[in-house]
């Protein structure tokens, strides 16, 4: 790494901590510490989701997908834009309404069960953890590109993991909800800033967009791989076709007819479910704001995904042609074919804007990854902290010791996440995925959407639903979807393996119909009216509207205070 | 955190609310299914689809999932979270009532 890119990421990184500092909570309230004291804007929230959810995986795992696979790896940024419209339309608006600490403080609180809220916690905490480790996995790789050394004996990819956790797990329990707030919000508008300064390089250089996927269409897609005689490029066989060769823009490169549907409606049912996500919605003053919220989301999701797919499409188009100018192209590439395709936005940064191109994109790797680390660190701290510390391990818990709980929680959660991270390596499973980090985080989003969004869903739609009922559904849609991970990577089968890989679309249903089944024949909780009137009903919206409108109308009718010397006469 | 609801929504109107509304989500999302499966179901039936050229040299199929997709779920999300909280203040409370007499639509 140069002086150039060392600046820009010491810049990027002193920016971001000094934001986390500067809006710290300044009382030792939980409500302060995990939700932000519920004030926080529609504008600033949805910068602040957007921080929490485009991890590693939206900025370099979607670009690497769509460089491997072409149109199919485009269904991964389709899928994670696509969740935000059930999250609008069935989640956002009711969840802020009933407005609780964390997922399983809603569903603990809905279904008037401690069971159903330990149980969560247990769904919640993989949920995270498998969420977790990808970023770190992400935040390992980036170090090894831009820095390329490890410190105190550890190589760069572990390096990278350990300093890039521990940093956001010193923030998050320095910061609390509201600090990260700010800081992921800031985060947000500086991984926008990078990829549009990467985009506009890029088509100011002349990048013709629509005929970089109609040439690189024209002949097969072909892929590095290890072998025996070393790296070389294999051509990608169709998956539709298998007499054909997979091409760039068209379906087949990665998934047969089921995979495609598959993953999509994995990511679209697990946007509904992820804690740290949703756990944003807890933070806004009303529910129609937290609607207005997602509307927000969906706007810039749509602008961030375009970019990322596009410069995915570039960097398939470009590199090969930048080799000989650049001669560090040649130990990272195969016949001008990246070997670790999550280089594809670091390497197109560094061509187009030399070392402090290259910092300038690291450095949104990094922070996409850090924003998405402090949600999940947020979330798991609220659940261990409040779901299990504040209810069953310590009931009588000071503000203050609740508040000590969920910070040392996130110190444990994060170096869980970095010890499993250390255990992978990244290259041996590059031939394997189209993209290492998206697939694992795909896998976080096929237990969110087989075990918690259907559970959800009916917990905030059907009145009939119980508590026995959704610990069943939770059970069996978690239970099934890791049984089905597992036999898809021992079952090498292209054709069934990718369903069992993406197991949303059998679990889900089968988690809804357990938890249909079983509250059928188990009691609703009492006072369900009531609970109702809270979720479904806006007059805490209205209230909350008019204190604001009352204060805003007061300040506005304060006399200004005279000056000194107009006080003295 | 459940906070105590204000005396002005009755079980009634919530009631009444909440049907409205969930029928309002099923079909937003029943448009919002259709499109977002049925980009890769014609890549898979229709060869036009995929083979051929709209912009540039871009596929009907590559246009929609990498530009028009993003562009449908924001109108659509729009759409819906207008309609939404339209129909959640005319059924529910809304602004309160102007001392001039009139109701919350402006009649009489």
């Amino acid at each position: 790494m140069n002086l150039a890119s060392a600046a820009v990421l010491a810049a990027v990184l002193a920016l971001v901590a000094g934001v986390a500092i500067a809006m710290r909570p300044r009382g030792a309230s939980t409500v302060d510490f995990y939700l932000a004291g519920q004030r926080v804007g529609v504008v600033t929230n949805a910068w602040a989701i957007c921080g929490d959810y485009f991890s590693a995986a939206s900025f370099l795992g979607v670009a690497a997908a769509v460089y491997v696979s072409g149109l199919d790896g485009v269904w991964y940024a389709v899928g994670f834009a696509a969740g935000f419209v059930p999250v609008l339309l069935f989640v956002a608006a009711p969840l802020r309404r009933f407005g609780e600490f964390s997922i399983p403080d809603f569903l603990g609180r809905r279904l008037r069960s401690e069971h159903v809220r330990l149980v969560a916690v247990g769904v919640v905490q993989l949920i995270i953890l498998s969420y977790l480790v990808p970023q770190a996995v992400g935040s390992g790789i980036t170090w090894q590109l831009l820095v390329g050394q490890g410190i105190g004996g550890l190589s760069p990819y572990a390096t990278g993991v350990v300093v890039s956790t521990a940093a956001v797990a010193g923030l998050v329990a320095c910061g609390g909800m509201r600090g990260t707030t700010w800081t992921q919000a800031v985060q947000f508008l500086l991984l926008l800033a990078a990829l549009c300064w990467l985009a506009t390089a890029v088509l100011g250089a002349g990048f013709d967009y629509g005929g970089a996927v109609a040439d690189l269409s024209t002949e097969p897609l072909a892929n590095p791989t290890a072998g025996d005689r070393g790296w070389e490029l294999a051509t990608e066989q169709n998956r539709l076709d298998g007499a054909a060769t997979a091409s760039f823009g068209e379906p087949g490169a990665r998934y047969g007819r089921l995979g495609q549907f598959a993953l999509i409606i994995t990511l679209i049912m697990g946007t509904a479910g992820l804690p740290h996500v949703l756990n944003r919605y807890f933070t806004s003053p009303t529910g129609t704001a937290a609607r207005m919220t997602t509307v927000w989301v969906l706007g810039l999701a749509g602008l961030f995904y375009a970019l990322a797919v596009m410069l995915g499409t570039a960097a398939r188009a470009q590199i090969p042609a930048a080799v000989p100018a650049h001669p560090w192209l040649q130990e990272l590439t195969v016949d001008g074919v990246l070997r670790v395709p999550e280089h594809a936005l670091p390497v197109l940064g560094r061509i187009y804007g030399g070392d402090a191109g290259l910092g300038v994109v690291a450095a949104g790797a990094l922070v996409a990854v850090m924003s998405t680390i402090a949600g999940l660190l947020l979330a798991a701290a609220a659940s261990w902290g409040h779901d299990v510390y504040e209810r069953h391990i310590n009931p009588r818990a000071t503000q203050r010791q609740a508040v000590w709980a969920g910070r040392s929680t996130t110190m444990v959660v994060a170096f869980a996440a970095a010890g499993l991270a250390l255990a992978m390596r990244p290259e041996s499973l590059t031939g394997l995925l189209p993209s290492i980090v998206a697939t694992m985080v795909t896998w976080a989003f096929a237990l969110a959407g087989s075990a918690l969004t259907p559970v959800f869903l009916l917990a905030i739609w059907w009145r009939g639903t119980t508590a026995a009922g959704a610990t069943a559904g939770m059970a069996s849609g978690a239970v099934l979807a890791v049984a089905m991970f597992v036999a898809g990577i021992r079952l090498a089968d292209p054709g069934l393996g990718e369903l069992l890989m993406t197991p949303t679309l059998v679990a889900a249903p089968v988690a809804t119909a357990v938890t249909v089944l079983v509250s059928r024949r188990t009691a609703p909780p009492r006072e369900l009216e009531r609970l109702w009137l809270t979720l479904h009903g806006t007059a805490a919206d209205r209230h909350a509207e008019r204190l604001a409108q009352l204060t805003i109308r007061s300040l506005s009718r304060r006399p200004s205070r005279p000056g000194p010397d107009l006080a003295q006469r | 955190m459940a906070r105590e609801v204000d005396e002005h929504d009755t079980p009634a109107e919530v009631d009444a609310t909440f049907r409205t509304i969930r029928r309002v989500a099923v079909g937003y999302f029943a448009v919002f299914l259709a499109a977002v499966t049925g980009v890769p179901a014609l890549s898979l039936t229709l060869g036009w689809w995929s083979d051929g050229r709209l912009i540039g040299g871009m596929s009907p199929a590559f246009v929609m999932a990498a530009f028009g997709l993003y562009v449908f779920f924001f109108l659509i999300g729009l759409a819906a979270a207008t309609l939404s909280t339209a129909v959640e203040a005319r059924m529910l409370g809304g602004p309160a009532e102007p001392e001039d007499g009139t109701g919350r639509d402006g009649s009489p």
